[in-house]
């Protein structure tokens, strides 16, 4: 009896150790593709260009802002793009940190590689009609790149996110009454639940009345267990401290400039 | 008692067969494709965006520069010509229309980079704040087109491989019969790139 159950057993858990594996290679790979700073506050300066005073003062006006409005703006500075133009890193910093709610999608990130000399405003898909490309580009032309040339970082961050926040707040009235512009994610399953309930009292009913079913059964469990180790791959951001976004993405709206 | 007791189980097959094909994937071949329609929407809104921000372009460079006639009539053409090749949702499956497609874009994108390359030689027409903020949008364009482009890609790759592997393929296979996979987007010479419309 023994002898004979060892082998399968040994099987069984073979085939178990290859899945989780595998699914935790893919995990990994994906994972590995850029190194994004992680978002720590809503000051990120990973490139150590602005004074804790100022940076102080930032944060909190970036609080201020959303409490006042629900805006998520967060400011980053990287030492480098790791060889990519400004426009696609800031495109996928900020999805990576899902600035703004996810059903308004009103975040904005401000970015800044002072090696590469590069600044982007990346904004969130329900601020494109507030904070217009060439509003964007107009602050950071004004505000922005005259500091940085001359070497003030902490200046030319403080005064771009001053301009964003006016433009922001002005006309308050207006972007709240503006309706979600987008819903790319799917809602959530709240009647999945009870379905899931239900299907669960069934299950088990079924594995206590038919025999025949558990055969059945071993596939389907082994089918899920496989569809949620590859869905689990686009697996959210888990916080950094207290702050985090909200679920927002952004689809290239903003402005970049050079100095 | 035996007959209820047979009735009861074929109401729990039934439910339980329902969830079984949710839960093995029935949904996930049409929940791609409609994703994957829904990008292309993007895609195709972003480049109407740049059709719609030509004529004002135009109008603005016409005003400084009479004599880039050439560059400018080039400009109008192809975006006559990208605005009527038209790309339903139905037609995504269809290699040649989606090249074609792309083509008349590419070539709308050559020709708005010399009219923007031959405005450098204009100071007048570059410190003109219309220009400026003409220009700024896009330039905004682009980089949407290129994002709405990547996630276009990304979802049509999603579901194509759906198609093929397991065990998409086995739905593919039986109720799905009529779906086929995407044409790819890209594969032109500088798709990957897009164009660069910096100063």
């Amino acid at each position: 009896m023994k002898v004979g159950r060892t082998p399968s057993a040994h099987g069984r858990r073979g085939w178990r150790l290859a899945i989780v594996f595998t699914a935790l290679l893919c995990t990994i790979t994906t994972a590995l593709s850029l190194n994004l700073p992680s978002l720590s506050g809503r000051v990120v300066d990973q490139a150590n260009i602005v004074q804790p005073s100022t940076r102080n003062a930032i944060e909190q006006k970036l609080a201020d802002l959303e409490t006042k409005s629900g805006i998520q703006l967060v400011v980053a500075t990287v030492p480098s793009l790791e060889g990519q133009e400004i426009e696609p890193y800031a495109n996928e910093l900020f999805r990576n940190w899902k600035l703004g709610e996810k059903t308004k999608n009103n975040g904005v990130l401000l970015l800044v590689a002072p090696n590469e000399r590069r600044v982007r405003i990346e904004v969130g898909y329900g601020l494109e009609g507030t904070l217009t490309d060439a509003l964007s580009k107009v602050i950071i032309a004004n505000a922005m790149t005259p500091r940085f040339k001359a070497g003030d970082f902490g200046d030319g961050i403080s005064r771009g996110v001053d301009d964003i926040i006016t433009v922001l707040t002005t006309d308050a009235s207006e972007w709240q009454q503006r309706p979600s512009l987008r819903l790319d994610n799917q809602q959530t399953a709240d009647p999945m639940s009870w379905i899931l309930v239900a299907a669960l009292i069934a299950l088990i009913t079924l594995l206590i009345v038919s025999p025949g079913f558990r055969w059945f059964f071993l596939n389907v469990v082994l089918n899920i267990l496989i569809s949620s180790g590859r869905s689990s791959r686009s697996g959210g951001f888990s916080g950094g401290g207290s702050f985090s976004g909200r679920g927002g993405s952004s689809g290239g709206g903003g402005a970049s400039g050079s100095w | 008692m035996n007959v209820s007791m047979a009735r009861i189980r074929g109401v729990f097959i039934a439910t339980l067969l329902g969830l079984t094909l949710a839960g093995c994937g029935y949904n996930t071949i049409p929940t791609y494709e409609e994703q994957a329609k829904a990008k292309w929407a993007d895609v195709q809104n972003n480049y109407q965006r740049r059709a719609d921000l030509i004529p004002n372009l135009v109008a603005t460079v016409q005003g400084y520069a009479k004599q880039e006639r050439e560059v400018l009539t080039a400009v109008v053409e192809a975006r006559a010509k990208a605005t009527q090749v038209k790309l339903d949702v139905s037609q995504l499956t269809d290699p040649v229309k989606v090249k074609q497609f792309q083509d008349a874009q590419n070539q709308l994108s050559g020709a708005l980079g010399r009219l923007l390359a031959v405005s450098e030689n204009y100071p007048d027409l570059k410190s003109n704040q219309n220009f400026l903020a003409l220009q700024s949008q896009l330039e905004g364009t682009e980089n949407r087109i290129t994002v709405a482009r990547r996630d276009y890609i990304e979802a049509v790759r999603a579901y194509n491989t759906e198609l093929r592997t397991f065990p998409g393929v086995l739905w593919a296979s039986t109720f799905f019969r009529s779906n086929k996979p995407m044409a790819e987007f890209a594969a032109s010479e500088n798709a990957d790139k897009p164009p660069q419309v910096k100063f």
